[in-house]
């Protein structure tokens, strides 16, 4: 899977362009850096859904676990459950703040990782991958075409960055 | 911070507020700041003698059987926050900011940094030296005793409960439960760290509103006093079902 990092805050500091950030430089300030994955889509909270077949798998986005701090607890609903795009359905803990995770989409959770009950640090170490949250049915795959692509995500957080 | 646009913050001065009735004033503010009924604000206030868990519910750290908590004139609280255990109480100094995180570009993380700088800020205008918490210790230490305490709740961005500042409440209370979860280290007070004579709480509360206000890039605070608030608050106790 293709990688993008944004850093146009950087590229202007160091006066390169952004487009050349594609070769990596071999230092980042993690700042500035955040790592988006090309093929995922993203909502404006910081979720990320891989929509494969009949399952989405979600998670927070590597910019969300980089401003929420190290996870210490997550909870998750059960398998089963019914979620709502742009509703909560579950919650993380880190630095003594509880917060809200949003579903991206609508649909039946089918399975959630109960690796995060023993090692929430997972969604820190590996926010798409082995930090997933959950799997999903997809209830109204048409609400994929309104969530952004990586692209767009990345503008996203450079634009809540330049506060 | 962009220039010259004017950013207030509201500080709501409470006075004394049962634990229930400030939490039901919080989910209707959060409501509210999440329609933009109301700007960002900030409660101020104190509690009676309360304790209260998490959202992880580590009740192991209550030593007592919740009976006898009661009996030392307490109320026990469950909540939705992070963090663990704690003790509320006069002469302790509540702070519940209700912000909206997007707004001013903060994460939790940073959000949570801010409050344990406020409170630092504060320490030191009593010569005091005090310092953020390592990792996994949030909340602000003088040496290894702990004066000011974190919980937070984060929902869509917007803010709920806050950061609890010990003015000089009696710290006997601490010693039926772990605070936050942390054991063999002590809590303490601004009374007991200052050399220097502590103004009325008023004042201080004053001063970490203010700290707050500055951390959190607002230009200006506008105050409500007990008597604007006073029927909010009583309208959330009423209102409970």
């Amino acid at each position: 899977m293709a990688l993008r990092l944004w850093a146009s805050s950087a590229a202007n500091a160091l006066k390169i362009s952004s487009s050349a950030a594609r070769a990596a430089p071999a230092y980042s300030i993690s700042r500035y850096f955040s790592t988006v994955l090309d093929g995922l889509k993203y909502s404006s909270s910081h979720e990320w859904v891989k929509h494969d077949g009949s399952v989405a798998t979600i998670g927070i986005t590597d910019h969300a676990q980089d401003s929420l701090g190290e996870l210490v607890y997550v909870e998750l609903p059960t398998a089963g459950t019914q979620v709502s795009q742009g509703e909560a359905f579950g919650n993380v803990e880190s630095v003594k703040a509880t917060s809200d995770v949003n579903s991206p989409i609508s649909g039946e959770i089918v399975e959630v990782n109960a690796a995060l009950n023993e090692k929430a640090v997972l969604i820190n170490e590996s926010p798409y991958g082995d930090g997933w949250m959950i799997k999903v049915k997809p209830s109204n795959p048409s609400e994929l075409d309104a969530l952004l692509d990586a692209g767009k995500y990345t503008k996203h957080c450079e634009e809540e960055h330049a506060h | 911070m962009s220039g010259g646009a004017r950013r207030v913050l509201e500080a709501w001065k409470l006075g004394l507020v049962r634990y229930g009735d400030a939490l039901r004033l919080q989910e209707r503010l959060v409501a509210d700041r999440r329609a933009g009924r109301v700007s960002d604000l900030v409660l101020s206030l104190q509690h009676p003698p309360t304790y209260t868990l998490g959202k992880r519910r580590t009740d192991h750290n209550l030593l007592l059987p919740e009976v006898e908590l009661r009996g030392l004139g307490a109320e026990i609280h469950r909540t939705e926050r992070g963090g663990d255990v704690t003790f509320h109480g006069p002469r302790q100094a509540v702070l519940y900011p209700i912000l909206s995180l997007r707004t001013i570009g903060l994460g939790a993380r940073r959000y949570v940094e801010g409050l344990e700088s406020a409170m630092i800020e504060v320490a030191a205008l009593y010569g005091v030296k005090a310092r953020p918490g390592a990792a996994g210790e949030t909340g602000v230490w003088v040496g290894d005793r702990k004066i000011g305490a974190i919980g937070v709740r984060i929902s869509s961005g917007f803010t709920c409960h806050g950061l609890a500042f010990n003015i000089d409440p009696d710290l006997g209370y601490f010693k039926h439960i772990v605070p936050c979860g942390i054991a063999d280290k002590e809590v303490t007070s601004l009374r007991r760290e200052a050399a220097v004579e502590l103004p009325p709480d008023e004042a201080i509360h004053d001063q970490l509103v203010q700290s707050l206000a500055r951390t959190f890039f607002f230009s200006d605070v506008e105050v409500k006093d007990e008597s604007e608030c006073a029927d909010m608050v009583c309208l959330s106790a009423a209102t409970q079902s």
